[in-house]
């Protein structure tokens, strides 16, 4: 396999997987708050739901731009 | 849309009061709302008769709420039944309440013992036998003691640990139980017990507290009359459960009409306290449907009789925040209204975004799901869930969406040629639109389409609304929407999808109209309009989350070959096509329920409208359906 392909895939990788872990991260702070929240005030669901959903943008666009990386790359 | 209301002022002799009120709680349309007070107007103060007697009233219904909670269930009242008199019904519900409130304790008190028991159950025989070793108890406190599985070197600890603190003054038995852990007893003479509890808190030992009605009693009677009340329990638990479902027989309905007519009595006292009085007349106002004034005003005037006026209070004398909020819709866009109330209403007088919802929510969860096979699998699910359901429940209203979600899904299947991922394409379906395995590039310009036109629609919608007030913030919208139409068409004319002849004067336009958008929304409006862009962006996760579960499905098809046996191959695929439905389902509706609440309300929504909450009869559906819409 020539370096070139293995750099493609590579940073197909980081592109999806550094957000993907910057959502996780995130995410794991929003949950435990989501959910003294709720436990509190349960008419919040939705407010919380989205709050949850918001750092997902970043793997989501991170995907895209892997994908991206991979098509243009010819992968 | 938010229906027109209408401010009332009603007016009447003041003997005449209560029966109007009673007429108007008959009708159901009226929100009464406390009058402005002038010189002439003053409140209608209750006597100190009239104040107790509110206070016995609402004694009763905090009785029947009670009694009604502690029975677990709300049976139907009968349709017509003697009214009682309030005496009685404080009464019948007051030794309700206290027959109910002695079950439940009772109850409590010995699902509390079985607990404790139960935490003494696994050493049962572990302590019997360290009884029967003789040990002394007079003068003695006994800890039940339990040490993990590895407990020798800690039982050794302990034990010299009690011996520096005590002396030779205690004996420690231990023996393995049956789970595996030791039981232990701990005999300390009483005037050390408070030492030895202390010690045993710090080693961070679990002791097993004794049920007060064993605590006299030797070790082996103890263990014994433990598991005499282990079999006793569930039977006492069983006759209490049978004296409840006998008061819940005998008395359950009876309970539950005195709840609905004592709520209604207390509805009309409440009201009583919103009326504003001369000498000789009574003034009430109140929100009402503008469609339905005519009709109310015809049916109030010939039931309050002669005298009783109704006039309409002028649009100028209350503003817009003040009414009340009554999304009406067609039938096929009603079930959106769920999503809507998901959140805060929108003020009064301003967009009821449910239309768009109806639109725009089941044809994004189709683009998504996109697959002939998980939409009709939808559609089975939401059917079910139509027919168990009953009329004007959230239950109805998500299987009705969940129906809407499932004919789009069906459709862009079709459009994509997919049923349970690539298995439409073996069986002779073809992509008509494109293929979502190999066309991520047409498929996340057409999610970024769907996004342009989302967002455009928004902003339209936005200078709209804002067109009646402030028009130059209006057009500042109309501006934003339309340089978002501009930037993209010169994108597709710098990429060769449009004639490249178009590109200059598409971004002579767009900068032309820069200034005229800061002219209308402000100096933070660049900044804002930057946000929009990044908002039309985000609709490429439909696209993602698209691939993603054709990804999945296409896996879950390859699973058939991956094995050795064909037929485990079909289960783990069956097993990852369910999986996936389940994400496809769920996914999608987060997402696109985002995509409304943040990228889509944001452009125009105005939270903050009150629930319209009419003066009506008491019953506990409506009552169910205030407090879900809170």
């Amino acid at each position: 396999m020539e370096i070139e392909t293995v750099f493609l895939y590579v940073s197909a990788a980081l592109a999806v997987g550094i957000p993907a872990l910057a959502t996780a991260w995130a995410q794991s702070r929003i949950g435990p708050a989501a959910a003294a929240a709720l436990a509190e005030k349960p008419e919040l669901t939705v407010t919380v739901v989205l709050l949850i959903a918001i750092p997902e943008t970043l793997a989501i666009l991170g995907f895209v731009v892997a994908v991206l990386i991979l098509m243009q790359g010819g992968g | 849309m938010i229906l027109k209301m209408s401010r009332i002022r009603m007016l009447g002799p003041r003997e005449r009061l209560q029966s109007c009120l009673a007429c108007i709680q008959d009708l159901g349309l009226v929100q009464l709302v406390e009058p402005a007070e002038t010189e002439s107007l003053s409140p209608l103060g209750l006597t100190p008769e009239q104040e107790h007697h509110v206070r016995s009233v609402r004694d009763v219904v905090q009785d029947v709420d009670m009694a009604l909670e502690l029975l677990g269930e709300t049976p139907s009242p009968p349709r017509a039944a003697e009214d009682l008199p309030l005496t009685e019904a404080a009464l019948i519900a007051g030794r309700a309440r206290r027959e109910l409130e002695a079950l439940a304790e009772q109850r409590q008190s010995l699902e509390e013992e079985r607990a404790l028991i139960l935490k003494f159950r696994p050493f049962f025989s572990a302590f019997r036998k360290i009884g029967d070793s003789g040990l002394d108890l007079d003068g003695i406190r006994v800890f039940y003691l339990v040490l993990r599985e590895d407990g020798e070197e800690e039982l050794r600890r302990m034990r010299a640990a009690l011996r520096q603190a005590l002396g030779e003054g205690f004996e420690l038995l231990s023996q393995p139980s049956e789970s595996g852990e030791s039981a232990m007893l701990l005999a300390v003479p009483m005037a050390d017990a408070a030492k030895a509890e202390q010690l045993l808190s710090e080693a961070g030992v679990q002791s097993l507290s004794l049920p007060a009605q064993f605590e006299e009693q030797g070790v082996s009677a103890t263990i014994q009359r433990m598991q005499a009340r282990l079999e006793e329990l569930p039977k006492e638990l069983a006759a209490l459960e049978q004296e409840r479902a006998r008061i819940a027989r005998e008395r359950g309905r009876k309970l539950a009409w005195i709840q609905a007519s004592v709520r209604d009595h207390l509805a009309t006292v409440v009201a009583m306290e919103k009326a504003v009085v001369t000498p000789r007349a009574f003034v009430l106002e109140g929100w009402v449907p503008k469609a339905v004034q005519p009709d109310l005003e015809r049916r109030l005037s010939s039931r309050c009789g002669p005298g009783f006026e109704i006039e309409t209070v002028s649009s100028e004398e209350w503003s817009g925040d003040t009414a009340p909020v009554v999304l009406h819709n067609p039938r096929l866009f009603r079930p959106f209204e769920a999503i809507t109330r998901m959140m805060p209403l929108p003020k009064y007088g301003t967009v009821d975004p449910t239309p768009f919802v109806a639109v725009f929510f089941p044809m994004f969860f189709g683009v998504v799901l996109g697959d002939v096979g998980y939409g009709t699998l939808l559609a089975a699910v939401s059917l079910i869930l139509r027919l168990r359901s009953k009329a004007d429940t959230t239950l109805r209203s998500v299987s009705e969406i969940g129906l809407a979600c499932a004919l789009f899904s069906v459709i862009f299947g079709f459009l994509y040629g997919e049923l349970f991922g690539d298995l439409g394409h073996r069986l002779g379906l073809h992509p008509i639109i494109f293929n979502r395995e190999e066309a991520f590039f047409p498929f996340l310009g057409f999610a970024i389409a769907l996004g342009l036109v989302h967002i455009v629609v928004g902003l339209l919608v936005g200078a709209v609304k804002m067109f009646r007030g402030d028009k130059r913030r209006a057009l500042g919208k109309g501006m934003a929407a339309l340089m978002v139409v501009l930037i993209a068409l010169a994108l597709l004319a710098a990429f060769d999808m449009l004639p490249e002849r178009f590109f200059t004067p598409l971004v002579i336009t767009t900068l032309v109209a820069l200034p005229i958008l800061i002219v209308g929304e402000g100096v933070l409006a660049p900044i804002e309009f930057v946000s929009t862009l990044g908002n039309v962006l985000s609709y490429a996760r439909i696209m993602a989350v698209g691939t993603a579960s054709v990804m999945m499905a296409v896996v879950a098809n390859r699973m058939v070959g991956a094995f050795g046996s064909v037929i485990v191959g079909i289960l783990f695929a069956l097993v990852f096509h369910l999986i996936n439905f389940v994400l496809g389902v769920f996914s999608p509706t987060i997402h696109v329920l985002r995509l409304h609440y943040v990228e889509f309300f944001g452009k125009f929504y105005s939270p903050g409208g009150a629930q319209y909450r009419p003066f009506r009869h008491w019953s506990p559906r409506e009552s169910a359906s205030d407090e879900r819409s809170e």
